[in-house]
């Protein structure tokens, strides 16, 4: 076995100590959820151990289940203990009012120079900031159509893909930049959720 | 491929991701199906509660919209049982049994009793935390071995390690939670008969997979 996999599983499996240590002590409720958040981040590193396309591939679908998860108990969390009122406004702090634009350019940026998924999740991290410390009363419609509009592009690439494999650059063009869109679209989402009236 | 889930009845393949069946899988696969059918066809119970001391009763109704949420998480759950009973890859094999988990979560948690949902959070996390044995196992197969598919691996010439076998079987407990049921009895205070048995029936199925994979690897 390769030394640099062997080491790597080791601090893995002291990590797992650590955070089922971490678990077995914590007796707060939302802090124990949180935890599990860390022991979710030990999983995906075991996978991407493996250090290949597959693992990379398989990374994804591991990352949803576990957000899905912890959305899923959030939710059980927040109706357990009755928190019905949505939190009334965002952090009043003086750099949440003139950061936001310059990061979000910049990681948007960024996110557009990367391209692809991953730059789509840079560019929504961006975009997500900005509507966490914003007012999120922004028109979703637009990001809704283009999101949708990606979408269409980017099964167009995949047809382009298979009908015309010589053209195939234009449809890595075309593919990487819907799904830029699209993963920045629904990761902006995320930014506005807060209960308020338009989410 | 000669061990203890009999001969192959059907194989799809795409590749090196295929989805098999033999006499032992089919057998739970026809289980889930029929259940899941129970689920959709099926008027949910009733719940009585018998006042102490006198002959009076409380007859619980469940509310429409916690009804249809709860036959949905029930469907969804049966169809990821019927998944991971199909699945010839072991990383399908856990994503359809972490699915499994979500889902026993859903089905419980649509009831807005605190001792129910109290449960059901308790339960969500050891469903969570069962996701890191779960995966680490697949990825430590994939790792040691190259391959995730379990009639490659059934043919040997693969030395599977122990420890991945056990972080498989571990992780399955977590998301089926079989030995936890007695811990969180709790749960079952939710109303609603047959979505509360797919539960236990689901568990039940993924386990008896997980230990033909582990035997069979």
């Amino acid at each position: 076995m390769i030394l640099t996999y062997s080491i790597g599983l080791f601090v893995a499996f002291a990590v797992t100590g650590i955070a089922f240590f971490a678990l077995m002590r914590e007796t707060d409720g939302l802090h124990r959820l949180l935890l599990t958040d860390l022991v979710e981040v030990v999983t995906l590193a075991f996978i991407a151990l493996v250090g290949t396309d597959l693992a990379e591939a398989l990374i994804l679908p591991g990352l949803v289940v576990g957000t899905s998860e912890l959305i899923a108990l959030s939710e059980i969390y927040r109706v357990k203990e009755g928190f019905n009122r949505p939190p009334s406004d965002g952090l009043q702090i003086e750099v949440m009012e003139t950061a936001p634009p310059i990061l979000a350019a910049l990681l948007v940026g960024y996110g557009i120079i990367l391209s692809g998924f991953s730059g789509g999740a840079v560019a929504g991290l961006g975009v997500i900031f900005y509507f966490l410390s914003r007012d999120h009363h922004e028109r979703f419609e637009v990001i809704e159509t283009a999101s949708g509009y990606s979408w269409v592009i980017w099964i167009f690439a995949f047809f382009t893909f298979m009908i015309f494999p010589e053209r195939w650059f234009f449809a890595v063009m075309l593919a990487g930049s819907a799904i830029l869109v699209k993963v920045m679209a629904k990761m902006s989402i995320i930014g506005t959720m807060r209960g308020g009236p338009n989410v | 491929m000669s061990d203890i889930g009999g001969v192959d009845l059907f194989v799809l393949e795409f590749g090196d991701i295929l989805h098999y069946f033999t006499p032992y899988s089919l057998t739970l696969f026809i289980f889930a199906l029929i259940f899941t059918v129970l689920v959709i066809v099926a008027r949910p119970e009733r719940q009585l509660d018998i006042v102490f001391g006198g002959d009076a009763y409380y007859a619980k109704k469940t509310p429409i919209s916690e009804r249809q949420f709860r036959r949905f998480m029930a469907i969804a759950c049966g169809l990821a049982s019927m998944g991971a009973m199909a699945s010839g890859d072991i990383f399908n094999y856990t994503l359809f049994v972490s699915m499994v988990g979500i889902t026993n979560v859903g089905i419980v948690a649509a009831v807005k009793s605190r001792h129910v949902l109290n449960a059901a959070y308790e339960y969500g996390i050891v469903a969570m935390v069962g996701t890191l044995p779960l995966f680490g196992g697949a990825a430590l197969i994939l790792g040691t071995t190259g391959t995730l598919s379990i009639p490659a691996l059934a043919t040997g010439g693969y030395a599977v390690p122990l420890v991945a076998k056990i972080l498989l079987a571990l992780g399955v407990t977590g998301e089926g939670m079989a030995p936890f049921y007695a811990a969180k009895a709790e749960m079952f205070r939710a109303p609603g008969a047959p979505y509360v048995i797919m539960c236990s029936l689901s568990s039940l199925l993924i386990f008896l997979r997980v230990v033909e994979i582990v035997i069979t690897i």
